[in-house]
């Protein structure tokens, strides 16, 4: 393992121990720094039951709390523009388009009777159309619903996922392409929206698809015996490498990896951490990012309390973080670095190549139970 | 059977909520960081280790009676060796539960005991193994880098206990002489398996016990807590969803003994209880003779109405128990017998269903908003 960290840190030509400091102290009396206007933003809890939006600045002083009708989950970002889109987690029924700078709320979104929202939502790159992943519930069948920005945000088309429950969704490098998570998991809102129904016979794959046609270009998923693993969440690299994140849905004693590596074409590669950690991921990870250089990735495990990290070029576990109900990972402009939040309302920085973490340091942070993605703006 | 098991249970959530209702945990103070450490210390450094000293006495026992078994094999040797075999399996099933660090490095837990065996890995390799009688499977060090299914307690079950196997090494023909040696060797293994428990476990529990800020393991006591607390909830969960769902199947029609742990060995259930007994430890902090009631989890539940409650529905299941037989063969056979385990299983659910919400909720170690309801 240390040999490994080693030759990672080689690798991106880093040398001698660099202190992980809050970014305020680190950068005091510099000019400000792209991670200085840094504004993070998830949807999150209060104590007392309400939800939100919220943002915070790289030192973890929230900027602005915007209340939501129900929970929320992930945050579309509308490149070179003040939107971003709040879909409700699943089965929801309400998307909101924010203001990035106040929380302010600039359009509303209605899911239709028939179906229902995933939680997660990405924009085209000319940030005109927005994606989001739904449950055809009546048909047992994902979708991708496509609304145009430009028009009010009407739901001008509706594509198939190619799969059964449709969560995270990201553009391809290009972005011409969609790469969807079907987690092959069947829910109806009959039966909570959220009890899978399908356990023994779902069938999670990877699909790419044409984000303007709808058509399948790629699809993959992992052998049979493995289909109880849930391809949930995922990232996108510059060169088009998938990191995926899974959660299983069978017994707590089996051994069956957690991440997987797709070069779209190939078959999805299955990696594992060494056993005391793969124990620790208890079966579930929350939440996939690349770092900024795209070489590194983290994958957060809530239900173990830690964040895992991997070299996507190498294909191997690097090392893992312990981060109590951790979940949301956002990385920063250093290579090898994130931000993470937990549902305990922390906030940290962690450096995967030199295994440090460092609290945050305001405390305002800690108001809210972050729910389980962070996004990363530069204001 | 079925209507008993009904009321019982819900004398029991009476107690329940009566003793819950009394204090909330949305209501509790949070739990200072060191109130978790003397807990660790209590559990890791105190109650474990002797436990796992008297594992690897007994896979060293076990060894020298097979040893002694195979040098001049009889009809008292087999008993002898087989009773060894129940003496290390029962220590080992009061540690299984305890999930953590040396027990799951480098796949240890499966090399003792590789269990659930969904595709009948051991029961195939084995054929091969008797048809080929290969002598790397004789040398314990060769046998350490063998298949899981192949170096532990089921394949030391299938030498001893399975069909004639027991007649072939007390005649000592061919295949006697192989599986002697090769049930020496799985028993050797066993010795070096838990001698590394042994070693490992140490430098394991001093790490969870200087749990701080600057570790990137264990940055509170109360995260290294939570270990302890999952190994309770994960165990009982393992009991009801591997060792009793399993050969219970979907239906009466659908129950299968040999699909329970230890179906040669007749032991399915006395696995159960023993599994019971490690994990009451966590929570009570006394195992056999070791360690000090009130000092596992017990000591972060300031309630007394609420601990009593739990001991007492603890107490209910192991009377249950009480009254059943060793295997689920057995239990089986009975013309109520599907009710029978199928009551008892239930009786394990309402006993996670204890330790989420009561041992979860007052020692604050049940998880945070991501772990628990996470998407």
């Amino acid at each position: 393992m240390e040999y490994q960290r080693r030759t990672f840190l080689k690798l991106l030509g880093v040398g001698g121990a660099v202190t992980l400091l809050p970014v305020g102290l680190a950068r005091a009396g510099t000019t400000p720094s792209p991670e200085d206007r840094a504004v993070y933003i998830s949807a999150s809890a209060g104590d007392d039951g309400t939800y939100y939006v919220s943002a915070f600045n790289a030192s973890g002083k929230i900027l602005f709390e915007q209340p939501l009708p129900g929970r929320g989950h992930d945050i579309g970002l509308r490149p070179n523009h003040v939107d971003v889109a709040a879909v409700e987690r699943r089965p929801g029924l309400y998307g909101l388009i924010l203001d990035r700078h106040t929380g302010d709320v600039r359009a509303k979104l209605h899911c239709p009777e028939d179906r229902r929202f995933y939680g997660h939502a990405i924009y085209s790159n000319d940030g005109r159309y927005l994606y989001i992943t739904e449950n055809d519930f009546d048909h047992a069948r994902g979708v991708v619903s496509v609304w145009d920005a430009e028009d009010g945000y009407r739901r001008v088309a509706e594509f198939d996922s190619f799969g059964t429950g449709p969560h995270e969704l990201h553009l391809m490098p290009g972005g011409d392409h969609l790469v969807i998570a079907n987690g092959g998991l069947h829910t109806h809102p009959d039966q909570d929206g959220r009890t899978p129904l399908n356990i023994s016979s779902m069938e999670p794959n990877l699909s790419i698809i044409d984000r303007r046609t709808g058509k399948l270009v790629h699809q993959a998923a992992l052998k049979h015996d493995w289909h109880k693993l849930s391809i949930r969440h995922l990232d996108v690299a510059a060169n088009g490498t998938i990191a995926a994140g899974f959660q299983y849905q069978g017994d707590l004693t089996d051994q069956v990896p957690l991440v997987g590596l797709w070069q779209p074409g190939s078959d999805i590669r299955p990696i594992e951490a060494p056993d005391t950690v793969q124990y620790r991921m208890r079966q579930y990870c929350g939440s996939v990012r690349f770092d900024a250089s795209g070489q590194v990735f983290g994958i957060s495990c809530p239900r173990g309390g830690l964040v895992t990290f991997w070299d996507a070029n190498t294909q191997d576990f690097l090392t893992h973080i312990a981060a109590p109900d951790g979940c949301g990972l956002a990385a920063t402009d250093r290579a090898g670095e994130f931000v993470g939040t937990s549902g305990l309302g922390n906030g940290w920085r962690m450096d995967a190549i030199r295994r440090k973490r460092v609290e945050l340091p305001d405390d305002s942070l800690k108001s809210q139970h972050w729910d389980n993605h962070l996004r990363r703006i530069i204001a | 059977m079925l209507f008993t098991f009904s009321r019982r249970t819900l004398l029991l959530s009476t107690t329940t909520v009566l003793a819950f209702g009394l204090i909330s945990p949305a209501a509790q103070a949070d739990i200072p960081d060191t109130d978790y450490q003397p807990v660790l210390a209590h559990l890791l450094g105190t109650v474990m280790p002797p436990k796992l000293d008297e594992f690897h006495d007994a896979t060293k026992e076990l060894t020298a009676e097979f040893k002694d078994f195979c040098n001049d094999p009889d009809a008292g040797g087999l008993e002898d060796t087989q009773s060894a075999f129940h003496a290390a399996m029962d220590i080992w099933q009061e540690i299984q539960p305890w999930r953590m660090g040396p027990l799951v490095a480098n796949g240890r837990d499966q090399h003792i005991e590789y269990w659930p065996d969904k595709h009948g890995t051991a029961a195939r390799q084995f054929r091969k193994l008797m048809f080929d009688k290969p002598s790397a499977y004789t040398d314990p060090e060769k046998l350490s880098g063998a298949s899981a299914a192949l170096q532990g307690f089921p394949a030391l079950e299938e030498v001893l206990f399975a069909g004639d196997h027991g007649d072939q090494m007390i005649a000592a023909d061919e295949d006697g002489v192989f599986l002697c040696q090769y049930g020496t060797a799985i028993a050797t293994n066993l010795g070096t398996l838990s001698g590394e428990l042994q070693d490992e476990w140490p430098a394991f529990a001093t790490a969870m016990e200087n749990a701080g800020p600057d570790s990137m393991d264990y940055p509170t006591a109360k995260f290294a807590a939570t270990d302890l607390y999952r190994a309770l909830h994960e165990g009982l969960l393992i009991i009801s969803s591997q060792k009793l769902a399993r050969p219970l199947g979907d239906s009466a029609e659908d129950a299968r003994a040999g699909r329970a742990e230890s179906p040669l060995a007749e032991r399915s259930l006395r696995n159960i209880e023993h599994n019971l007994i490690g994990l009451f430890a966590i929570y009570d902090g006394k195992w056999g003779e070791v360690g000090e009631e009130g000092k596992g989890l017990a000591d972060l539940i300031d309630n007394s109405l609420l601990d009593r409650s739990f001991r007492l529905n603890w107490q209910t299941v192991e009377d249950t128990f009480a009254e059943l037989p060793p295997s689920v063969a057995e239990v089986l056979e009975q013309s109520d017998g599907y009710a029978t385990l199928s009551d008892f299983k239930g009786q394990i659910d309402f006993l996670t269903m204890l330790v989420e919400n009561d041992v979860g909720g007052n020692t604050q170690l049940g998880g945070g908003f991501n772990a628990l309801d996470g998407d």
